[in-house]
């Protein structure tokens, strides 16, 4: 009897070698995916900033407010709308003015609001065209949220001078959400009707204009200093200066909409005409 | 029609449409319903610099069409190389849109999620459907 087993005509000479199976692979890389995945939250746990960056001194503030009030005009036309996101609507109401009786321009939100601390910047560039500020101080937005430190501006104690227009604000919290200015009644009615979503920051351009959230991500500021974001912003080319300079060149032709195109120095910009246009 | 890649098809069909609806609420400058709580938050990372393809105007979601578009038409054919392939460029991709969300941002787009597990669905069938390489014969 010999020991080898006959061989079938056809038939396959070998069994198949059994090799790994199927369900491996597929096992494997899910695996893998939750290993990178759960890499992606340690690297954030170890790099995302615990405390604010340190304030800075009031001749540093000043010189950055300075430098954000004082832009050159041609840098306002080299930038255009830049990369700003166009988030100012027409609304229809009785116009609204201050009580200086000129157009009011009217600000919603809050310090620890990481959108508001990107929207200042472009707002305070914007109305210091139109006059002027005093007692802006520098805050970041709150380390726990979206955007963690956004640094920028607080209008808590901000006054605001012009010819044109009145500017009036309210930061309804601090950076740790505790209570810190309340709307009036009839700044509350203006947020109930044109704010429907709720959302801040809420700027509304005397009733005949208002947006509601950041015309640019904050993140394109995060992790920088005050000093930093101002620096950027002579540079036309910079990221910071096409979001931050396009945002003010928006809300500067809803104001100029506001005042009848005054002053002219700053509305009849060929810039400002065509961004006016596209507010319709 | 093999069940693996009918369901590979329906997966790419899946992904195309909630492609298309970030992209249409994208063009019409509304974020989709979604909680904000804790990490999660999609507006935040739909509102953020890298929810368009760098230097554009063109919506990340409109890259989740064109990928899935290609998905789709891939599995109407047997599994093979291409698929892996088209796999590895979509898990690849996912993979750094995960990196932006956690690391970049700190925070979870439910919407964007949601095609990421499309895309790993359809990277598990083409592993799974690949074709064998281990049998031999004398």
């Amino acid at each position: 009897m010999s020991a080898r087993r006959p061989v079938r005509k056809g038939a396959p000479l070998r069994k198949p070698v059994a090799g790994t199976p199927g369900w491996v692979m597929p096992a494997a890389v899910v695996a893998g995916i939750a290993v990178v995945i759960a890499a992606f939250w340690v690297i954030h746990w170890y790099t995302t900033p615990l405390a604010p960056p340190p304030p800075p001194t009031q001749s540093e503030t000043q010189v950055v407010l300075e430098t954000i009030t004082s832009l050159p005009a041609s840098e306002f036309d080299s930038v255009g709308q830049g990369s700003a996101n166009n988030l100012i609507k027409p609304v229809s109401g009785t116009r609204l003015v201050g009580s200086t009786g000129k157009p009011e321009v009217f600000y919603l939100g809050a310090e620890y609001c990481p959108y508001c601390a990107a929207e200042r910047w472009p707002l305070i560039i914007a109305l210091s065209r139109f006059g002027t500020f005093s007692g802006l101080e520098t805050t970041t937005s709150s380390s726990t949220d979206i955007f963690p430190n956004t640094v920028t501006f607080t209008f808590r104690n901000a006054k605001y001078a012009s010819q044109y227009i009145d500017f009036v604000s309210v930061e309804t919290l601090d950076r740790d959400q505790k209570t810190l200015q309340s709307p009036t009644a009839a700044e509350q009615q203006l947020v109930t009707k044109y704010d429907t979503s709720g959302s801040i920051p809420f700027i509304d351009f005397a009733n005949q204009y208002a947006s509601t959230g950041a015309t640019y991500s904050p993140d394109t500021i995060g992790g920088m200093s005050w000093r930093a974001v101002a620096d950027a912003l002579k540079q036309p080319d910079s990221t910071q200066a096409k979001a931050i300079v396009g945002s003010a060149n928006l809300i500067t032709a809803a104001i100029c909409k506001a005042t009848g195109d005054q002053p002219a120095t700053v509305c009849s910009s060929a810039t400002i005409q065509n961004l006016e246009k596209t507010l319709k | 029609m093999s069940r693996l890649q009918l369901s590979a098809l329906l997966v790419s069909l899946a992904g195309i449409a909630v492609s298309a609806y970030l992209t249409v609420l994208h063009y019409a400058g509304v974020i989709p319903g979604c909680p904000v709580t804790g990490p999660i938050n999609c507006e935040a990372v739909l509102s953020s610099s890298y929810a368009v393809i760098g230097g554009t105007a063109v919506p990340t979601s409109a890259a989740g069409i064109v990928w899935f578009g290609v998905s789709a038409l891939l599995w109407t054919r047997p599994a093979g190389r291409a698929h892996l392939v088209w796999s590895g460029v979509g898990l690849a991709t996912v993979l750094y849109l995960v990196f932006i969300e956690i690391v970049r941002l700190g925070v979870i787009c439910l919407w964007c999620t949601a095609t990421h597990v499309l895309v790993v669905a359809i990277v598990l069938i083409a592993l799974a459907s690949r074709p064998a390489t281990n049998t031999a014969r004398e």
